[in-house]
């Protein structure tokens, strides 16, 4: 049966028929929420999405049919399993709505208890192919060996370099994390975020990926080694990109000079880098200034040099290391994400004890992916 | 999803009605700005006073929504944004792109 608890939406115009449904539902644990009119029903679906839908067929103004129809016309309601109630046993009906795409009848007739459990093995169902169907894809990507996060971090003399990333709900998302050692001088670090979730913002996380390696490569070749022209090389073609039409994304990217040890950067629309200063035990800011990469073309994108000294650090991160849950909804801070890196960093600790003590206990309140690089010149 | 607050001759006026602008919401609220800009061809203002939180997913569809308001030559502005709400928008420089009011009366 259902494990976590689920929503159904019962439409019935019928309000002691709703009224003795609705507690049959509650007390076998699936939330009830209900309409009198396919109208209403349609006003609640725009501020909630249920687990499945089951409706009156003979209803006043908008009747069933014509509901299911309204439903099947909206990309983000036609896939809610969908469920009939009717008094009527018309074959022709029948078949109308299963061209609606309607998963089944249920006569007003049968058991209260008995439309229930139909109901709660829909939702098990429907559940149960969806994870098959996210297990089927997590293989074809692996056997793929398809990767939009590095297995290890480069060695960079000087410096050490790592990170942690953890897609959201163990799918993978939109973070996308690389480290190209250009040659024995320069080693590029990129770290970006495709705006969306899952599945979706993962496979687009490829299409950017390739455009940005290719980028490098042609800036190398040319002898180019500014991360802000790469930038807006990568964001001029990703605009001119069908394809990635209103597909956007952050982008930090940063590169490594071996010889001088300095560090440039550019940020396109990402969150302002901290630097941690060891001498003075400070930690700041360090703001880019570049739109999202796939917004406007000709964008600009202006390039930093960042000097570290002997044990000084830089953390580079997406908007999931800022966003959490709890009792009052969801949250962005900034601000208090930076404060716990500074207390956390007052206490010496490494990134090894960083990862542990900081960011592992943030899984439990996590609402998207996380990835942060961590850069340390070493002694 | 969103409700038209208030249609004059040059603008309309809508109102976000859910607290949480995330992933589950942003496909329905990008069909229905759009739609509203397709229909009336004016310069749509959102406003926000409900919304305490919004994610990447959302961000994405209202600058979908901007660039399609831009090739029809109309125009987004936002007003009354929460302070967390606005905070992020600024972080990710994404005030460079929208016209933000504190109030509706104020960007009129």
């Amino acid at each position: 049966m259902a494990t976590n608890l689920k929503t159904i939406l019962l439409v019935d115009d019928n309000q002691l028929f709703l009224k003795m449904l609705s507690q049959a539902f509650k007390k076998s644990g699936i939330k009830c929420i209900t309409a009198e009119s396919g109208r209403h029903a349609l006003e609640i679906l725009s501020t909630t999405i249920p687990d499945a839908i089951l409706s009156d067929y003979e209803m006043p103004d908008m009747n069933g049919m014509e509901f299911r129809q309204q439903l099947m016309d909206n990309s983000s309601f036609k896939d809610i399993p969908f469920v009939f109630l009717t008094y009527i046993i018309d074959n022709d009906l029948m078949l109308k709505g299963f061209d609606l795409e309607a998963v089944d009848y249920v006569i007003k007739d049968t058991p209260v208890n008995v439309i229930v459990s139909k109901l709660n093995n829909l939702i098990y169902t429907v559940q149960k192919q969806q994870e098959l169907s996210k297990s089927e894809i997590k293989k074809a990507a692996e056997a793929l060996n398809v990767k939009s996060i590095p297995t290890k971090s480069p060695d960079i003399k000087g410096f050490d370099v790592d990170f942690w990333h953890r897609p959201y709900q163990d799918i993978p998302g939109g973070d996308f994390i690389d480290f190209i050692q250009a040659n024995e001088r320069y080693t590029f670090i990129v770290l970006g975020d495709i705006m969306g979730k899952k599945w979706m913002a993962w496979f687009f996380t490829f299409s950017y990926l390739s455009y940005i390696r290719s980028a490098i490569r042609f800036c190398i070749l040319n002898q180019d080694y500014s991360v802000g022209s790469i930038l807006q090389k990568v964001n001029d073609v990703i605009c001119l990109d069908d394809l990635l039409k209103d597909i956007l994304s952050s982008l930090s990217l940063l590169m490594i000079d071996n010889e001088t040890k300095a560090i440039s950067y550019a940020g396109a629309g990402d969150l302002p880098l901290l630097y941690y200063q060891a001498k003075t035990s400070q930690l700041k800011q360090i703001n880019g200034d570049g739109l999202l990469l796939g917004l406007f073309a000709g964008s600009v994108y202006t390039e930093q040099i960042i000097t570290l000294a002997d044990s000084d650090q830089l953390f580079v991160f997406t908007d999931g290391m800022i966003d959490f849950s709890d009792a009052g909804g969801n949250k962005s801070d900034y601000n208090s994400f930076s404060k716990k890196i500074e207390n956390t960093l007052a206490d010496n600790n490494s990134f090894d004890e960083i990862k542990k003590e900081l960011f592992e206990p943030l899984l439990a309140v996590q609402v998207d992916d996380c990835s942060i690089i961590n850069i340390r010149k070493t002694i | 999803m969103i409700k038209i607050v208030k249609d004059t001759t040059d603008h309309l006026l809508i109102e976000i009605e859910v607290s949480e602008a995330n992933l589950g919401n942003s496909d329905l609220f990008k069909s229905q700005v759009v739609q509203l800009l397709d229909r009336h061809k004016k310069t749509v203002i959102i406003d926000f006073s409900k919304v305490e939180y919004i994610d990447s997913s959302f961000l994405g569809a209202l600058v979908a929504i901007l660039k399609h308001a831009m090739t029809i030559k109309q125009d987004i502005i936002l007003v009354s944004l929460k302070k967390d709400v606005h905070d992020l928008l600024k972080l990710i420089r994404l005030d460079k792109v929208f016209k933000i009011y504190p109030s509706y009366n104020e960007a009129i």
